[in-house]
């Protein structure tokens, strides 16, 4: 063991300070939260030891289920019109008869490259009811004044259409990377057996995609169930549009309510690893990781 | 079929440009509202124009809040969270890559795993960690614990598999020590690995939200993105909207030079060279 580790001192040197960043915090602090989740606790007095009791009260607490449901819309939605969008300019970006890509594929990464404060602020202003040029367009052309973001029901829009916005560019980046990967052989003879575009695309380009979208859907899982960002920012009527991970920020700093705030911290870990763990599972048998 | 390709042609350019208004509209928007006067609406389509000119914006601005300090704490956060994670992710990817050890492939795809489960939710506890090493409202709160990242490792051994063997082989022989191999040898070949990570790592550093409302607790200490989420802002009395643009534009205009920079000094462009197999 010891010989070991002074013959492979150099490699095990290089790779230690991720090993001990992560233990420091991410694993030390990730256990804690479990034993926290436990406890009832404001951060000031001792922590009292409360069984499983957060949970009983996670579990009947509407507000809980409300921003349980509003990520899932999340997840769900944005992932969908992320994926598909991203897909769509990927393809577009990729297409041999385009002679000036760099110009499109700097453009339509620059929603990624803007910081997420400053464009909610902006859409804040483009989805306002009374002033937001969007409700203008709308009446320009005879639809009503929508409440986008102080409306319960439409609250979830502003804060879809934001996160789709600053993150199909990052998709579609991974996407052309896989796209140029692509042997055009494939598509000559494709073309030679009288396929078209469309059968081109579900027969030849989803198919060899499949390992970057697998990686696509595990990224955006992992990122959309926690999203806070564009929630916080564009905050609706009460828990209208308030996400999971938002009302754990909420719960442990600004009412101090550590052990509860753990337990939502847990109960979203949980989430992730089952759904990351039936993505592996249902890629597993299509038998292709 | 010339005339079929050409439509798919037309197409093509038509969606693309489309898609690119999307992209630049909110850009070029906050950017005329950011030289409006306050006195001037910004109501509907009367936002697109300016009537009256103002450049007066910032300085309005820099009375509502600490604007140097916070300007500053951006700037070194952002640098000092760069070059640590660029030094010790390519270290890693470099020993990932190129040595043979034991344990070396279990410990990879546990590094990967870890990807799974984001920090963030584990952020009571490291609310508690911070302060126990004293380092609530200090920046390095924002830099050491993302020194490595999973997928900057993970990136730069993608990269630094490609390195040819003998090279390093070569220097070995000549008496080069390990770290002088990764230096002399490794780094120069991974530059364009190197620029890329750079330009994420600075765009993803400049625009973190989540840590720094976390870790720093007063006015002075926050970095930019903090302090202008925290102007009250909405109809009415509050912070005019053409002095908020100013600000949003202020901090969003850095990232952008620093790409479009990158992006005209590499010949691929950092989009497609950053993601490799």
């Amino acid at each position: 063991m010891i010989q070991a580790l002074k013959r492979y001192k150099w490699p095990y040197l290089f790779i230690m300070p991720f090993f001990l960043l992560f233990l420091i915090f991410q694993l030390i602090p990730n256990i804690f939260t479990v034993v926290i989740s436990l406890t009832k606790w404001n951060a000031i007095a001792k922590p009292q030891y409360v069984g499983l009791k957060n949970y009983q009260l996670l579990f009947c607490d509407q507000m809980f289920w409300d921003a349980t449901w509003n990520t899932f819309i999340y997840w769900l939605i944005s992932g969908i019109i992320i994926i598909v969008l991203a897909l769509f300019i990927g393809s577009l970006l990729t297409s041999k008869q385009l002679k000036i890509k760099k110009i499109y594929s700097t453009i339509t990464f620059l929603p990624n490259v803007c910081a997420v404060i400053s464009m909610a602020i902006i859409f804040k202003l483009f989805f306002d009811t009374n002033e937001g040029l969007f409700n203008s367009i709308l009446v320009s052309v005879g639809i009503p004044k929508q409440e986008w973001i102080t409306g319960a029901s439409l609250s979830k829009i502003p804060v879809i259409f934001l996160y789709s916005w600053r993150n199909i560019p990052w998709y579609t980046m991974i996407i052309v990377s896989g796209l140029l990967n692509i042997s055009p052989d494939f598509y000559e003879a494709a073309h030679v057996d009288g396929a078209n575009t469309v059968q081109q695309f579900f027969k030849i380009t989803l198919p060899s995609l499949s390992n970057v979208l697998f990686f696509c859907f595990i990224t955006l899982t992992s990122d959309a169930w926690k999203i806070f960002n564009e929630s916080y920012m564009l905050k609706g009527p009460s828990t209208s549009n308030i996400s999971l991970f938002q009302y754990m920020y909420d719960s442990g700093f600004t009412i101090f309510k550590m052990g509860y705030a753990s337990a939502i911290g847990v109960v979203l870990t949980v989430i992730l690893l089952v759904v990351s763990i039936v993505q592996f599972i249902i890629r597993k048998r299509q038998g292709e990781v | 079929m010339n005339s079929k390709r050409r439509l798919s042609k037309i197409f093509i350019h038509a969606a693309l440009c489309l898609v690119s208004i999307v992209c630049l509209f909110p850009i070029v928007w906050m950017c005329i509202i950011a030289f409006k006067d306050p006195s001037e609406s910004v109501s509907g389509f009367s936002s697109l124009l300016i009537h009256q000119f103002s450049s007066q914006n910032i300085s309005r601005l820099m009375a509502l809040i600490p604007f140097g300090t916070n300007f500053k704490n951006s700037i070194l956060s952002t640098l000092g969270g760069t070059i640590t994670t660029l030094f010790f992710c390519s270290l890693a990817g470099f020993g990932f890559a190129k040595y043979r050890f034991p344990g070396r492939n279990g410990l990879f795809y546990f590094l990967i795993a870890t990807m799974l489960v984001p920090p963030e939710v584990g952020s009571v506890p490291l609310f508690l960690i911070m302060k126990k090493l004293g380092l609530i409202n200090s920046l390095w709160s924002l830099i050491i614990p993302r020194m490595t990242t999973a997928v900057g490792i993970f990136y730069m051994r993608q990269y630094i598999l490609g390195v040819p063997d003998s090279l390093v082989e070569a220097a070995r022989i000549d008496g080069c020590n390990e770290f002088k191999i990764y230096y002399r040898i490794v780094l120069p070949i991974i530059k364009p690995a190197i620029a890329s990570w750079t330009v994420l790592t600075v765009v993803a550093r400049w625009n973190d939200f989540f840590w720094p409302l976390l870790f720093l607790r007063n006015q002075e200490n926050y970095t930019l993105m903090v302090s202008l989420s925290m102007l009250p802002f909405s109809e009415g009395m509050s912070t005019p909207w053409p002095v908020i643009m100013c600000g949003t534009m202020i901090i969003t205009l850095p990232v952008i030079i620093v790409y479009l920079t990158m992006q005209l000094f590499f010949k691929e462009g950092i989009t497609e060279g950053a993601v490799k197999g």
